[in-house]
């Protein structure tokens, strides 16, 4: 955090599209499953803009934009309505697009985040409902992208539902903006509204960045685009700080403008021909009726909202006991959440399943590559192999070999247990001298700088030491083992 | 207040909405423009008074489209129409400030 020091406050302000999660468009009834599918087979007459025909707006996405306001605690709003945004870009077939303008669904509310100075709120101005735009494919002629003279245009994500988030200029650094668009991706998940993903375009992330004048008054306000990572945004915005504390040190002006980040120089680049909003020509969409809310339906959108982030997060601090770092991992996902305390109701000690689901679980799914929801060890089996290593019945590596057997053969506990070889007797007597016996032999250089009175600290000791405990797979008892390495090495 | 146009506004529309229109064609978008701007006149003379507006007088709740895909079968129509089509692509021409 921090990487860049300013010399004048900076001030950030984001706006960030989320696809929301219905099966059908926006205004027709065309699916929303457009990755990998043939171009331009999800559309129809009203998705291509057919002249005569009329766009019925999709219930789902109305009481999807609801809660996702709802969980940013706006206000949502009884009344509100669809404005045409004109411009002549042919990812839009009806050369507008069709947006919330002046009466967006939801107004108001915030979202408190982990600020660089503590806790902090960040305000946000609405929340409304617009089309997405379909895909420009730029073919090349030689290898060379400059070449052709046309694009070609798949429109099977023109029509795709968007929720775009406008917040109060109230980040003050690249890490809280990033800290911001990850709450408000947990959110948008927790609530199921949005899967959230950057990678593959269903969250996107446009930034509004000014520096401050030495009078305190707000400098002038440069926007970025095309930040397809939370790496992206970060570095982009602090190269932006850098470019304009470069400019206004060396006496220049900054110029309101859109610029383009490109990852693979780590810059920001001025977009020419960006038009203005008067150049929009906003008017209002009299094709579609306004979207009404009565009360008895908000009531009914805020009965469906379940336990978001934060109201977690107290929770676990509240009934569990854990640290604000496990409880950070632990509800980062609901379903890992989920989980864990699944394994807790199972009759787990909260703060070693916490470790447990923490460490080990976590481990093994970045391992596999996959998501807790495709984690094949059930909680309650989880449950038992934690109760073991409470009651010393299982060592923690053990523990470890017990709990991959489980994952990787999917066999019952007892089977992993055995298998482990964890049920035999404790290492200890002559069997723990033999295997003793069988480190020192192997480490003889290191037996002979100790017997020679070199290892004056002990650190060579304990290194053997260290060795015998892996090697007995934790079924030596650390201090009988100690005991016995000093008297084996005539200490 | 009653507006009209000339042949040269007709012609800057014709441009703003990139509509190409023949010689011949003008007057006659003229006269067609120049209608419409009567007929908007006739009905802005109209006394509303205490009349509330249209749309906030709906007592049924504007109906909303279940979330339901339809696939559209028809859709190999759409490139046969299509101007310029590329494979399953939409041939468009390209933007000059494209990268
Ligand atoms: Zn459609």
């Amino acid at each position: 955090m921090g990487v860049i020091k300013s010399a004048r406050p900076v001030v950030i302000g984001l706006e960030v599209h989320l696809q929301l999660n219905t099966s059908s468009k926006l205004f027709c009834s065309c699916s929303t499953d457009y990755i990998g599918r043939t171009p331009n087979t999800n559309v129809c007459p009203i998705c291509l803009a057919v002249p005569g025909t009329l766009p019925i707006i999709n219930d789902r996405a109305v009481a999807l934009g609801a809660r996702m306001g709802l969980g940013l605690h706006c206000e949502i709003q009884n009344y509100s309505n669809f404005h045409r945004k004109n411009y002549f870009y042919p990812d839009l077939p009806k050369a507008y697009q069709i947006t919330q303008y002046e009466l967006p669904i939801a107004v108001g509310g915030y979202m408190d985040i982990e600020g660089d100075g503590g806790p902090k709120r960040v305000r946000i101005h609405h929340l409304h409902l617009e089309e997405d735009a379909g895909k420009l494919v730029h073919p090349t002629t030689d290898g060379r992208m400059t070449g052709a003279a046309y694009s070609l245009v798949d429109y099977n994500r023109g029509g795709v539902p968007l929720s775009e988030v406008v917040s109060e200029p109230d980040m003050s650094s690249p890490a809280e903006a990033r800290e911001y668009v990850t709450r408000l991706r947990q959110l948008a998940r927790y609530l199921d509204v949005s899967d959230g993903e950057m990678e593959s375009g269903s969250l996107r992330v446009d930034a509004n960045i000014s520096l401050s004048n030495a009078d305190g008054s707000l400098g002038t306000r440069v926007e970025i685009k095309n930040m397809n990572s939370f790496k992206s945004i970060e570095r982009a915005l602090e190269y932006e700080i850098g470019r304009q504390n470069k400019v206004l040190a060396s006496g220049g002006r900054i110029i309101q403008e859109t610029r383009l980040w490109d990852d693979s120089e780590g810059v920001t680049r001025s977009m020419r021909n960006k038009e203005t909003a008067s150049d929009y020509r906003y008017y209002p969409e009299m094709d579609l009726a306004p979207i009404v809310i009565t009360d008895e339906e908000i009531e009914k959108f805020k009965e469906d909202i379940p336990e978001l982030p934060w109201e977690k997060r107290e929770r676990f601090a509240r009934d569990f006991g854990l640290s604000k770092e496990e409880i950070s991992v632990l509800t980062e996902q609901k379903e890992l959440a989920a989980y864990y305390e699944g394994v807790v109701n199972a009759g787990a000690p909260p703060e070693r399943a916490a470790n447990w689901v923490r460490m080990e679980v976590l481990r093994v799914i970045n391992e596999a590559g996959c998501s807790i929801t495709g984690f094949g060890v059930k909680p309650a089996v989880l449950a038992e192999l934690v109760r073991k290593i409470e009651n010393r019945e299982l060592s923690n590596t053990v523990g470890k070999d017990v709990l991959d057997l489980l994952v990787k053969d999917g066999c019952s506990l007892e089977d992993a247990i055995n298998r482990s070889g964890a049920s035999s007797a404790k290492l200890t007597g002559s069997s723990l001298d033999g295997l003793i016996a069988t480190v020192m032999e192997a480490n003889a250089d290191v037996v002979g700088v100790i017997k020679s009175g070199q290892d004056k600290k002990g650190g060579k000791a304990k290194f053997l030491h260290g060795l015998i405990m892996k090697e007995s797979r934790g079924q030596a008892d650390p201090k009988e083992a100690a005991e016995a390495l000093s008297r084996m090495l005539e200490l | 207040m009653k507006m009209s146009v000339d042949r040269e506004i007709t012609l800057r529309m014709a441009r703003a909405a990139q509509i190409r229109v023949a010689p011949e064609d003008v007057d006659h978008m003229m006269d067609s423009i120049n209608d419409i701007l009567s007929f908007c006149a006739l009905v802005g003379d109209l006394d509303c008074t205490g009349t509330p507006d249209f749309t906030w007088r709906m007592k049924k709740r504007p109906s909303r489209r279940p979330d339901i895909t339809r696939d559209w079968e028809d859709r190999e129509r759409f490139k046969e129409k299509a101007p310029a089509i590329d494979g399953n692509f939409f041939r468009v021409p390209r933007i000059s400030s494209e990268v």
